[in-house]
């Protein structure tokens, strides 16, 4: 099989797939002069995306900031005059009766502290499969709402019996943000939905590129593995 | 969208080099967006729609700015990448900036989507708004140009 140039590059892109991506591989591992080619294109990118890396580290001038934020005060607005519409952010439309039904059985085992910055066992399970539209507002761990952060991640606010908090799909999985740990004077027989979710729901909002997903987003989404 | 600004900094400064009219173009984008922000689908990814914006404004601005150049200087097509080998072996092999800028706009915004900005060709072909495979090959032109003009070692 004869390998095309912009296969070669497709292939260094990881864009191909199947049948046509096992072919190159293939044929990749046979021939030394294709591996280099593939090697230079892996070099190139790697040569470009450490040259711009400083921009991305570079504080953002307060003119575009100041520009942007401009939307936050807007989205609000927006937000409000999007639900007295029906508009789609249903994550939130049905999030929000669940918080305030407000009692919450508490007691659960799951040991997600082993890994502390990836969720594991059923808080995992939740958030693969979970629907905020559909979550029942007694289970063990709600998700409250799905967005997509700066990045372009699938990430998810959620709340349990022993904390709260962001989980955002990257390639090993649910990676935690914003924990918070739950009272502990509460965790153990109910526990009033309240001041946590508020403060998750606020961060979520500050770290979302965008209104949260709505019940057909998030379901897509979920077909997809939450992968961006 | 303040969580966006990292990234459209970055891809403008790829676009357009100079960092203040990279800003400028930044700025142009938000307010672009956010008057705009009722053509944006819930659902849809809110950064690639923005990316759209800030390419189609760069775009728009280049080209404006390729016709009052053209009375003054002449055609622009000289500044491509057919220059002389002289003057590439002159380039000092190590600029990327300066290679980047000698890209036709149409090959440079394929690089930089795809191999800075890490889109997939057909998310890259979708913010340029042209077929997969018009995108392949500006991409595939591009870094050949990118590679001759480094030099080997990228």
């Amino acid at each position: 099989m004869t390998i095309s140039r912009e296969q070669v590059a497709a292939f260094a892109d990881g864009e191909l797939v199947g049948e046509e991506a096992r072919a190159v591989a293939a044929a990749v591992a046979a021939d030394p002069a294709l591996l280099a080619e593939v090697e230079a294109h892996r070099a190139l990118r790697a040569r470009l995306a450490a040259h711009f890396a400083p921009v991305m580290q570079a504080p953002v001038p307060d003119r575009l900031r100041d520009a942007a934020l401009q939307d936050r005060s807007a989205e609000v607005i927006d937000f409000a005059a999007a639900a007295a519409r029906g508009f789609p952010p249903r994550g939130w439309r049905v999030a929000l009766p669940a918080l305030a039904a407000s009692l919450v059985l508490a007691f659960l085992g799951f040991n997600a502290w082993q890994d502390r910055h990836y969720a594991q066992g059923p808080l995992a399970g939740a958030l693969d499969q979970q629907l905020a539209a559909t979550a029942p507002a007694a289970a063990p761990v709600r998700v409250l709402l799905s967005f997509r952060d700066g990045e372009g991640q699938f990430c998810r606010a959620f709340s349990a019996s022993d904390r709260s908090g962001i989980a955002c799909r990257d390639e090993r999985g649910w990676r935690l943000h914003d924990l918070q740990a739950a009272d502990p004077r509460q965790a153990s027989t109910y526990r009033q939905a309240g001041s946590s979710d508020a403060a998750i729901m606020a961060a979520a909002q500050a770290m979302a590129a965008g209104p949260a997903l709505d019940a057909a987003a998030e379901a897509a989404a979920a077909r997809r593995h939450w992968r961006r | 969208m303040l969580a966006l600004l990292p990234r459209l900094r970055r891809f403008a400064v790829g676009l357009v080099r100079d960092p203040v009219d990279a800003d400028d173009l930044c700025q142009m984008t938000i307010e672009r967006a956010l008057r705009a922000r009722g053509q944006w689908q819930p659902g849809t990814r809110l950064d690639s729609w923005m990316y759209r914006i800030m390419r189609n404004l760069w775009i728009d601005e280049t080209r404006s700015r390729g016709r009052r150049a053209a009375t003054f200087v002449g055609d622009e097509a000289g500044l491509g990448v057919g220059a002389s080998g002289a003057q590439e072996a002159s380039l000092g092999l190590a600029d990327v900036d300066r290679a980047l800028a000698r890209l036709p706009d149409e090959q440079r915004e394929a690089v930089l989507l795809v191999m800075v900005e890490g889109w997939s060709y057909k998310e890259a072909a979708e913010i340029v708004g042209c077929p997969m495979g018009t995108l392949n090959s500006r991409l595939v032109r591009g870094r050949d140009a990118l590679m001759a003009l480094l030099g080997d070692g990228a």
